[in-house]
């Protein structure tokens, strides 16, 4: 050990969304706050500045804004029985890193769950029987319910900045906007955003259907506005260039317009960048911790930080991975079905439909992470389990995000993928294709889960995170339901041609095209120290003073994009922190 | 250059003058305006807080510097001023200043050993300090300022520039009025707390107003007609508060506040030196003396000839619609327009609300001098964190990007486009601002 | 804050101190430059490809990319410019990549990148072996095959019809991705000279602004691409 630092109040283990949370939170109730972030500073301009952010090839195709594998990455295997592999270049999903993290390149799309999914296991045994669900299947309840978590989604919407049309303030269905989402106490804080030409044919489409349309909720800014720190967003111009881009516009919501600033005029808070936490370290009884111990690129040491409360707030990858590194909670054992730390690891699926229209112009360049129109007629809530025979739902979005030539080039099948053929292809096509999205749940599994490799080392000399993960048949099932209900509405669009792009039966985890960054599970909050790592209020079973953020804490995987969740959990969590926690330190339940 | 040789001339005739005056004239130095009571002692934090509105640290901190210990150069073609230490140290500060010589510098510009302060000390203005403002600010400096030894270089410029003295004359017509603050009559209590920051402490007239023949400020309240209408620094023009297009008579008084306390409002934002004076001074004064500022600059100027017909009218500019239609033959300006500064400013040239200023109507892109507009456009620009509005908001600077052709165009055509009416700006004079920020 | 008559104000220092501290940082990095047409490609002196290797890309990106028939190919955009720069530098070495053992590069393909080498060793190393399998499959090394023939050759790399090892699985889809990126990236990088290809397809490039465009529905958006450094199309 080369240096022990002054001891902290709270130390926070990453510097993005949960990070500036839980920062801004606790600096406000007086206390010593240390943020440590691995990665590098960076700020709106000049890191993300105009024009030198929009340039595909550096953040588009090489992930300039990403972790480099070469750093910290994971091995992946596809059952118990195969040997993990490292995810050696980026493919499936992009890992963020610097200040901000993932919540400055994220597409913006910002969603609480549906109602069902905060008590997914009581609501499918109650309404279809246990008999739906696969016996592998160790999906579970939320240990809060939504009425509880309200006033934290409607806080965190506030916050960062959400654009969208309400369906339901307090019970009361409001015209044009989701009628099957959770009451919602209040308005979202700005109107939704304009939408594409895409956006609109699909909206009308789903409404001759009989679907209910509504504007995609998203943290990019319909017009200027301030949140309660009074930091500020502009409203956005649909450059098209929203995930894997930091945003030059102060449009998209982020860390660094909605809190970083107004954080960093707070004198007993302190973030230091290049620092990458090794491990939390225990007390000797293992009942509380004392501190982490962090790696300082810039001096090449390691470093103790003590300090009273620890709250991972990384990635949900790098939590689950700090947590098996230090040895807090018991790994899960996929074989015993027994042990915590792992379990109920989760992703996305996704499917659609590619619509090509002949005499139609899209402009696809023209575009927002989170634009055009969604339905969630066949969301989780609202889809028969027991007759369609899988757990699980999906909303369908159209709007187009890039127009970034180099990895958006929808074409039609059959051209050719080089040569004279895909040279026409692009002249005639480019501009002329649209896109309908199903964005799908994924159950938790025991065969699916997250433990350390045996094999492969990170830099450090620890040993890498293995992820253990493939498509399990209830998700290919819940994938072609959408295809089928999906296919008449694109049809009914009359495209000169479309083409369908759903997981078939059989299909395995292919790590190479990107899908989506949504991993979930490992660390997941309950009712019951063995099938949880944390309780209600995220606090560890094992640790009282550890407390850990992030989508790693749900039980499985809702079907939404997990931002607007994981916002809200930090908001509930600080708030005890705060109320009941500092009063009295102890395990709060 | 020719003003310049304006100056030289008119300093070296003065230097004449003061030179015969100094020898039958002693220095004088004002006394107290009021007689304080023996006990008085100023409240917590006055101090403090005069130091702030007289944005003292500004010059006498130098950049990485402990406070106050002076040594900041302000490169003149004279020669350069060092800027003094006045911390209480004994040795290198003004720990030996008894009240009276402290008073003397701030009402008269005269050290104690009767030397003659270069006016880059606004004295002019802090004349109107009163006694109970000037006995906190020194009670500050000497109780609450941490002494420092920093011995800083002496100033020495070339002759006739070192003869202080010549500033003797210049005295007599700059900093001759009756010190002390007398309010207006007829008028309200927050007025002339707004009239006497304005005049005083703040001594916002060192910039935004024009000069004297004898470059002295052109009145130094609001009877001169002069006053605050608008001066020029270092050929940047600091803009008028007190015509109808000035914003203080556009913007509502909140609005002016706000500028004032956060360098950003509704319609426009702080750059260069205003930022500054925001980031080191206005920021930290309380809510309800921005609001005096506002209100008394709203009052001593014209309001526009129909505010809200102007403020109603949605009507869409020839300018909009050329850059909204976007046609592949649009001219060059424009088109730079579109390629640079749109995603913020917006085709109505609006900006948006308090994060993007709006360019149409704002006083930086039609000043008289481009010099400012240049500047932003190349270098960009930083908003200040404050308690009211913690965000840097910042806008890059397009040096690199835009030749000095390009830049002159798009300059031009923002000085020209939407409602806005100023001449031209020529590739020379980009390439001047250009070559400036390189030494 | 003016002093002595005509003697700049605090502006004069400030200018150096702080508001220049100010702004230090948030310059563009991109240079607007006047420029000079390029070297020719005959002429131009790869920073890493050897010369057969460099014939061979020449080669390959003109018949991936042709230059006959609506818009412009590989070569009229520079692609082999942009490939070698690529493989000159993080790219081409794997610097980003996790690159320690051990290896299965013969493991599945939905497995990702798993063989020890890096893009450019790759391309070192499958250049000779398709070379020589073009001398024994058509006669010529493949720069000297006809075109009908290079499409053949490139089809049956394609296919994988030669068997090539596990290690260099991967060289046909890094060749065709970078002549792509090649041709669609921003013309800092040296290929889509000219921004051809952004004009071709109707992407304006790094413009990023169109608030007001966004309403306007199936209505063909009219102006042309602007590139990172500036250069208008």
């Amino acid at each position: 050990m080369a240096r022990t630092e002054k001891k902290k109040d709270v130390v926070l283990v990453g510097f993005g969304w949960t990070g500036a949370i839980m920062g801004i939170e606790l600096a406000n109730e007086g206390l010593e706050v240390l943020a440590l972030e691995r990665g590098h500073d960076q700020a709106t301009v000049p890191d993300f500045q105009y024009p030198n952010m929009i340039d595909e090839l550096k953040y588009g195709i090489r992930y300039g804004m990403m972790e480099k594998p070469a750093n910290t990455t994971v091995t992946i295997r596809r059952s118990l029985d195969e040997e993990a592999l490292p995810y050696r270049s980026l493919g499936t999903f992009l890992l963020g890193t610097g200040v901000g993290g993932a919540g400055t390149h994220w597409n913006g799309l910002n969603w609480r769950p549906m109602q069902s999914e905060y008590r997914l296991k009581s609501y499918v045994t109650e309404k279809f029987g246990a008999g739906v669900m696969t016996e592998d299947m160790t999906i579970q309840d939320y240990p809060m319910t939504y009425e509880e978590l309200e006033p934290h989604f409607d806080r965190f919407e506030k916050v960062a900045g959400i654009s969208g049309t309400a369906g339901n303030i307090n019970g009361k269905i409001v015209e044009g906007g989701n009628p099957f989402e959770a009451p919602r106490s209040d308005e979202y804080p700005m109107p939704a955003m304009p939408s594409t030409w895409d956006g609109v044919k699909f909206r009308d489409a789903a409404k001759a259907a009989g679907y209910h349309p509504f504007p995609s909720p998203g943290g990019i800014a319909s017009k200027d506005y301030k949140n309660e720190y009074n930091m500020q967003m502009g409203p956005c111009n649909h450059c098209g260039f929203c995930e894997r881009y930091g945003c030059y516009n102060y449009s998209k919501s982020s860390p660094q317009t909605a809190i970083i600033d107004a954080l960093k005029r707070k004198k007993n808070f302190e973030y230091r960048v290049n620092s990458e936490v090794l491990r939390v370290e225990k007390s000797t009884d293992g009942k509380t911790v004392t501190g982490v111990t962090y790696f300082d690129h810039k001096t090449g040491e390691e470093v103790f930080q003590p300090a009273d409360l620890v709250i991972l707030t990384a990635f949900a990858l790098n939590n689950v991975h700090l947590m098996l590194v230090s040895g807090i909670g018991q790994p899960y054992d996929p074989n015993t079905n027994e042990g915590v730390v792992g379990r109920n690891y989760a992703y996305q699926i996704t499917g659609g439909y590619t619509l090509f229209f002949k005499d139609e112009n899209f402009n696809p360049f023209i575009g927002t992470g989170a634009n055009g129109f969604c339905i969630d007629d066949f969301g989780i809530d609202n889809i028969d389990f027991a007759k369609e025979g899988f757990v699980g739902g999906a909303y369908w979005r159209a709007g187009q995000t890039n127009g970034q030539p180099g990895h958006t080039m929808p074409l039609p099948a059959g051209t050719p993928s080089w040569g004279a053929g895909w040279k026409k292809g692009i002249g005639e096509w480019y501009g002329h294709a649209m896109n309908i999205g199903a964005h799908g749940s994924v159950m938790s599994y025991r065969g699916h889960y997250l433990d350390l490799d045996p094999t492969y080392k990170d830099r450090h000399g620890r040993p890498m995170l293995r992820m253990t993960y493939n498509w399990h048949p209830n998700e290919i099932r819940q994938t072609q339901f959408m295809k089928q209900k999906m296919e008449p509405v694109a049809k009914s669009m009359n495209p000169t041609t479309l083409q369908e792009g759903f997981k078939k039966e059989g299909a395995m985890f292919d790590v190479r095209p990107y899908q989506t960054t949504h991993n979930t599970g490992g660390t997941v909050t309950g009712d019951d120290p063995k099938t949880s790592v944390l309780n209600r209020y995220l606090q560890s079973w094992d640790c009282h003073n550890l407390f850990v953020m992030g989508a790693n804490t749900f039980p499985q995987n809702t079907q939404y994009n997990p931002t607007g969740m994981v916002g809200g959990l930090a908001y509930w969590a600080a708030h005890h922190i705060r109320k009941d926690y500092l009063p009295n330190p102890r395990a709060l339940v | 250059m020719k003003k310049l040789i304006r100056v030289l001339g008119v300093l070296v005739v003065l230097g004449i003058i003061a030179l015969l005056a100094f020898i039958f004239v002693p220095v004088q130095r004002t006394g107290p305006v009021t007689q304080l009571a023996a006990d008085f002692k100023p409240a917590k934090g006055q101090g403090e807080y005069v130091m702030r509105a007289g944005d003292c640290m500004a010059c006498h901190t130098n950049e990485g510097g402990k406070p106050f210990a002076g040594g900041r150069a302000i490169q003149s073609p004279m020669g350069t001023i060092w800027t003094t230490n006045i911390t209480p140290d004994k040795e290198t500060g003004i720990g030996n200043w008894s009240l009276d010589d402290f008073r003397a510098a701030l009402y008269d510009g005269v050290a104690p050993n009767g030397t003659h302060l270069y006016p880059a000390m606004p004295y002019e203005n802090y004349r109107k300090l009163t006694e109970e403002d000037v006995v906190a600010l020194y009670d500050y400096f000497m109780h609450e300022v941490q002494p420092v030894s920093n011995k800083v270089e002496e100033t020495k410029l070339s002759f006739p520039f070192n003869m202080r003295f010549g500033l003797r004359a210049w005295n007599w017509l700059a900093a001759s009025y009756q010190a002390g603050f007398k309010p207006e009559e007829g008028q309200d209590e927050q007025f002339n707390r707004g009239k006497y920051l304005v005049e005083g402490a703040a001594h916002c007239a060192a910039c935004h107003s024009p000069r004297t023949l004898f470059m002295s400020q052109d009145g130094i309240d609001s009877s001169s007609k002069a006053f605050l209408t608008g001066g020029e620094i270092d050929g940047y023009t600091a803009p008028d508060l007190r015509g109808p297009e000035s914003g203080p008579q556009k913007w509502t008084t909140e609005q002016t506040a706000a500028y004032l306390a956060t360098a950003r409002n509704a319609h426009s934002s702080a750059t260069g030196e205003m930022m500054l004076v925001v980031r080191d001074s206005l920021q930290y004064l309380t809510h309800e003396d921005n609001m005096a500022i506002a209100t008394y600059l709203k009052k001593i100027g014209t309001a526009p000839a129909d505010a809200s017909a102007a403020a109603a009218k949605p009507e869409v500019t020839e300018t909009e619609k050329l850059l909204t239609d976007a046609k592949a033959d649009m001219p060059l300006g424009p088109r730079l327009y579109l390629d640079n500064c749109a995603a913020c400013h917006i085709v109505n040239g609006k900006g948006a609300g308090e994060t993007f200023p709006e360019l149409d109507g704002n006083s930086l892109v039609t000043a008289k001098s481009p010099k400012g507009l240049i500047s932003v456009i190349l270098h960009g620009a930083e908003l200040p964190s404050t308690a009211d509005r913690p965000m840097k908001l910042r806008m890059q600077g397009y040096d690199q990007r835009l030749s000095d052709e390009e830049v002159a165009a798009l300059a031009t055509f923002l000085r020209q486009g939407w409602h806005n009416k100023a001449p031209s700006v020529s590739a020379a004079q980009v390439k001047a601002v250009r070559e400036a920020a390189t030494h | 804050m003016r002093d002595i008559p005509g003697l700049p104000s605090r502006r004069g220092f400030l200018k150096a101190s702080a508001a220049t501290a100010a702004i230090a940082g948030i310059a563009v990095p991109a240079k607007a430059e006047q420029k000079p047409e390029p070297v020719a490609l005959t002429e131009y002196k790869p920073d890493c490809l050897k010369p057969s290797e460099w014939v061979f890309v020449m080669a390959a990106v003109a018949r991936l990319i042709p230059s006959d028939g609506d818009g412009p190919g590989a070569i009229e955009t520079r692609v082999p410019v942009f490939i070698d720069k690529q493989l000159a530098g993080d790219y081409g070495k794997a610097s980003d990549w996790y690159m320690v053992g051990p290896y299965q590069p013969a493991a599945s393909p939905l497995r990702g990148w798993q063989t020890p080498l890096s893009p450019l060793e790759i391309y070192q190393q499958a250049i000779p072996l398709f070379d020589d399998w073009c001398k024994t499959t058509h006669g010529k090394i493949f720069a000297e095959l006809d075109a009908e023939t290079q499409d053949k050759a490139l089809t049956s790399l394609q296919k994988d019809e030669m068997k090539i090892k596990p290690e260099l699985r991967e060289f046909f889809g890094i060749l065709l991705a970078n002549t792509k990126e090649g041709y669609f990236s921003d013309p800092m990088y040296g290929g889509n000279h000219g921004m051809a290809a952004w004009k071709y397809i109707g992407f304006p490039g790094a413009r990023g602004s169109y608030k007001e465009w966004v309403g306007k529905h199936n209505v063909k958006y009219p102006l042309g691409p602007v590139s990172i450094s500036g250069e208008r199309g």
